[in-house]
């Protein structure tokens, strides 16, 4: 019936050239999309309190990874046009309140902060990855490639976290677990609304 | 069409006769053929509701299946395609469906695949519509591209691509209350909305809305509440060539226009107080430190 085809239509020229499968592809956008919005936010939170610290410009240099992340998916997002979830003001101020929290809890807390959620990231775009791959590799070759550059760099940030003291952070093992477990429903949310 | 009333038992014996039928009527016009199919089987049966999947029977009666065979998604398209051309006159009906299939040569039993209120030809003119609207303004695109138009400023993209679709209305103006009513049926509001939705993103994607914040929404909503408004004014509009309805949409533009200017304003207006009071406060503390430090 009419009404049901014109979900189906495919609305971006790049969508109907290559026949992707748009709800998929929908879904791994916004939710990357909002994920390194808040992930910006978190480091921006942290950087307000320990910005002047000996650890902010280890932060800072984090930081600017994820602008280029985050710009990087404001890119893909106009190409596939791709809603952005309806979140975003919300990530905005919660994201900025966990940086903040945590760096109040001290630079151990912050590292702690950024392990927890690096590792959630990691994990969610190893995820995207296999269900990529699954559809198929060769059709969206450009968007594993980078999917795959962003997961090692988060890699990275969770290993720096770690360097720097994170496990010796009090109530380190309850702190990750709380913190992972609004990863966990932030990407639900994301996904969907 | 509707060939499904012939028991399966005698689906063979019916598609072998009305195979050589159709192969001798292969030349003459296609009203007398399928004639000749409906006026046989009893007048008391009703179609039966039966499942739409496979077509057998209705491929057994056009013979070959490679090149005439049409998808019932396909015919039903055409059908309603042709009850456009009735609507003025019937309105948004099953009759104006009738009257669509027997121009393509179809028995108005046709109308039966249809649900009796005229959601479907409403859906599939909406639809329609739509997709004009797309290509029209993927070829002026095309146009900008290839240097040979003004890229036309937001306001005017705006209320060009809302009054182009609005005029595809015109010819079944008298009528549209009642498709209007049709699209809020709680059976047809997903359908409609998703409808509108799209046609809504399309005009932004094409007018350059490259935003990714909130923005994507506010944008939306305030253009799906200028279509809206400017279709309603446009029902009780009797100046000539609707020019009340399109100075209204020119109004309501400049409106969205002046709202989003303001709205910026207001913002670095305030983020220059924040920097402001920022400036004063260091200020005071250091005046406070020095004046302890000097004593």
């Amino acid at each position: 019936l009419p009404g049901g085809g014109a979900s189906l239509r495919l609305c971006s020229t790049r969508a109907a050239q290559e026949a992707i499968n748009k709800p998929v592809i929908d879904r791994i956008i916004r939710v990357d999309h909002a994920g390194e919005y808040g992930a910006n936010r978190i480091y921006a939170g942290q950087m307000a309190v320990l910005g002047r610290s000996s650890v902010g410009p280890v932060i800072q240099q984090m930081w600017n990874q994820e602008k280029d992340h985050l710009k990087k998916f404001n890119e893909l997002m106009v190409a596939y046009r791709v809603r952005p979830t309806a979140l975003l003001p919300f990530w905005n101020v919660a994201g900025f309140v966990l940086g903040a929290g945590s760096a109040l809890l001290g630079k151990k807390g912050a590292m702690a902060c950024t392990v927890a959620v690096e590792e959630s990231i990691s994990e969610h775009y190893n995820n995207q990855i296999r269900t990529l791959i699954e559809e198929d590799p060769e059709k969206y070759k450009e968007l594993l490639q980078v999917i795959k550059q962003f997961r090692d760099d988060e890699q990275e940030h969770h290993d720096i976290g770690l360097e720097h003291d994170a496990e010796a952070t009090p109530a380190y093992s309850v702190l990750k677990t709380a913190i992972q477990l609004g990863c966990k429903a932030a990407i639900f949310l994301s996904e969907r609304i | 069409v509707r060939c499904q009333h012939h028991p399966p038992l005698r689906a063979l014996q019916a598609s072998a006769a009305l195979r050589r039928a159709s192969d001798e009527h292969k030349k003459e016009p296609l009203t007398s053929s399928s004639q000749q199919h409906f006026d046989s089987p009893p007048a008391g049966h009703q179609p039966e509701q039966e499942p739409q999947g496979p077509r057998s029977s209705y491929t057994g009666q056009g013979g070959q299946e490679s090149e005439d065979y049409e998808s019932e998604e396909q015919l039903q398209h055409r059908i309603l395609t042709a009850a456009l051309e009735f609507v003025p006159e019937h309105g948004w009906t099953a009759e104006a469906i009738a009257e669509g299939a027997k121009t393509l040569g179809l028995s108005v039993a046709a109308a039966g695949m249809f649900h009796s209120d005229g959601s479907e030809l409403v859906l599939h003119f909406v639809s329609e519509c739509n997709t004009k609207l797309s290509k029209l303004l993927e070829k002026e695109q095309k146009l900008v591209q290839l240097g040979e138009a003004e890229k036309k400023p937001i306001d005017k993209f705006l209320r060009d691509a809302v009054e182009a679709r609005l005029r595809m209305l015109i010819p079944y103006i008298e009528k549209w209350p009642q498709a209007l009513s049709v699209l809020l049926l709680p059976r047809n509001i997903p359908s409609s909305l998703n409808l509108l939705s799209s046609m809504i993103d399309n005009i932004w994607h094409y007018a350059g809305d490259q935003s990714t914040d909130f923005n994507w929404y506010t944008r939306r909503a305030v253009l799906t509440g200028i279509y809206n408004t400017t279709e309603l004014v446009m029902m009780q509009d009797s100046s000539p060539d609707f020019e009340d309805t399109w100075r209204f949409l020119e109004n309501r533009v400049a409106d969205a226009m002046t709202m989003s200017n303001t709205a910026s304003q207001v913002q670095s207006t305030g983020e220059a107080v924040v920097q402001g009071l920022m400036g004063a406060a260091v200020t005071v503390s250091n005046a406070e430190t020095s004046r302890a430090e000097s004593r």
